[in-house]
């Protein structure tokens, strides 16, 4: 292992002045963190409520994507470690205020769930289907048994996990555009509004998308609402915050934001849905692609533009 | 808003006089908001310009007609053009779905096959956009907006448009009529 030494704060190849240490991996793995956080809530909840026959497509066929997406994300967290084999150090301790601790937990615990929801509806799906291991069936049978428990907890992790994917980026105190509280609930809510979009893209049942548009629409409504909010604190802080809220403002990242993530991500598929609400039909491909872009484009965003906000002038 | 009813619509243009009005007003909104005319041709031409950037760099700079549209310190791709396109298809979207006329379809006319209509369509597209970059701009462009402002060149512009289309409609009328 090649050591460094660093002998001043100032002048650090890729920390300072600019933070250049976060690519794509990043953004994608808080992507798909954030679409899976989405999946599984909405399948939890509805289950909770007792709706898996009006709700099939959320509550059983749309988390087969999950594991998929946690599988895929931390892959891309993993190619991103300069040290990839003392990942598992991570799991040597439980640290209540570093949000790296609660995220890497809440995968652990969250993942294999996603597999065994996923999982006990891979029979329902394809009838002649039949696990390898007499093992499996026994687990089968315990989950269907334990369902209702096992949604609880679902929810209450994937909140979590939704919530962490921002807090991950707010948590990092250096860096003004991040060190705002709105990170996490902002993070949530789009994470959230994916993981419907996905569900509406693959449902068939009429009475099923109207509910998951409605319920896309709000979320995008508390999207545009904390993206405001978020502006409105960065102009009413320190100067630095105001420097960082640049940017997007007049700055380098004004048109990506502004047209790719606000416009087209959120407010034209909420037209849409609007309008597919009012019997005017339209491919719900359209909507659902657009607000999935609009939630890849604003990680990237957020995390490229993050690292080049900074407190020392 | 019922299904049929919308059906019923979708035959149902917009009367041409009144939509040629509109466009005035677009194009006076236009003019009014961001202090220029509208375009078409531009937008492809920097996305034409950035892609060759992109991928063989040394090459666009080396052509005189792509090297006009590089600059160093900003990508051809930020103009307002670009962004006046997708407001384009994404109004197009919305009306076409107003109109329930919302669907993958090649519209062409009976007597020719889709695969005729879209090589045709594909050839008269590159022929315009080779033709509009001799003409500095396309029908938006310089016959429109050109003419909007008075400018000789977009008279010239529209006359050389609508006057070949005229001269050559002869030869290629049997795919429409």
């Amino acid at each position: 292992m090649k050591e460094e030494l660093f002998v001043s704060g100032r002048a650090i190849p890729n920390i300072d002045p600019y933070l250049n240490i976060w690519h794509w991996s990043i953004p994608v793995y808080l992507f798909l963190g954030g679409l899976a956080a989405g999946l599984l809530f909405f399948a939890g909840l509805y289950s909770i409520l007792g709706k898996e026959k009006e709700m099939p497509t959320t509550v059983k066929w749309a988390t087969f994507l999950a594991p998929a997406a946690l599988v895929i994300g931390l892959l891309c967290l993993f190619i991103d470690l300069k040290h990839k084999l003392y990942f598992w150090q991570l799991y040597t301790t439980i640290r209540l205020q570093s949000p790296m601790s609660w995220g890497a937990w809440v995968l652990m615990l969250i993942t294999p769930l996603s597999f065994l929801w996923a999982g006990s509806y891979v029979r329902e799906l394809k009838p002649s289907w039949k696990w390898t291991f007499p093992l499996l069936n026994k687990v089968e049978v315990w989950v269907a048994a334990h369902r209702k428990g096992l949604a609880w907890a679902m929810v209450i992790l994937s909140v979590i996990l939704g919530i962490y994917t921002g807090i991950l980026l707010s948590a990092f105190n250096a860096r003004p555009l991040w060190n705002t509280s709105l990170l996490g609930p902002l993070f949530l809510v789009s994470g959230l509004s994916s993981g419907v979009a996905t569900i509406l893209w693959m449902s068939k049942n009429h009475a099923e998308r109207v509910l998951l548009s409605k319920i896309d629409l709000i979320l995008i409504g508390i999207e545009l609402f904390l993206i405001i909010h978020l502006f409105m604190g960065f102009l009413a802080s320190n100067a630095v915050q105001v420097e960082a809220a640049q940017l997007f403002l007049g700055g380098e990242f004004t048109v990506f934001f502004w047209v790719f993530v606000v416009i087209l991500g959120l407010v034209f598929p909420a037209i849409l849905e609007i309008l597919e609400l009012r019997g005017i039909k339209i491919p719900v491909v359209i909507p659902a692609l657009m607000v999935l872009i609009g939630g890849l484009i604003f990680r990237f965003i957020m995390v490229e533009a993050g690292q080049i906000t900074r407190y020392l002038y | 808003m019922a299904t049929k009813e919308i059906q019923d619509r979708s035959r149902t243009y917009l009367n041409p006089y009144a939509a040629g009005i509109w466009l005035g007003l677009v194009l006076l909104m236009t003019f009014y908001i961001t202090g220029r005319g509208l375009g078409a041709s531009g937008s492809i031409k920097t996305a034409v310009a950035s892609t060759v950037n992109t991928i063989a760099p040394k090459h666009a700079q080396q052509s005189h007609y792509l090297s006009q549209f590089i600059t160093a310190d900003e990508n051809p791709m930020n103009n307002w053009l670009t962004f006046e396109v997708i407001g384009v298809l994404a109004g197009a979207l919305i009306s076409g779905a107003l109109a329930g006329r919302l669907k993958l379809k090649v519209e062409h006319s009976p007597n020719i096959t889709s695969q005729r209509r879209l090589v045709f369509a594909t050839l008269g597209g590159l022929a315009f956009g080779i033709g509009s970059q001799f003409g500095r701009g396309c029908t938006s462009g310089a016959a429109l907006s050109g003419m909007a402002s008075l400018a000789a060149g977009g008279f010239i512009a529209m006359l050389s448009i609508f006057g070949a289309a005229y001269a050559f409609a002869y030869f290629f009328r049997k795919n429409w009529i």
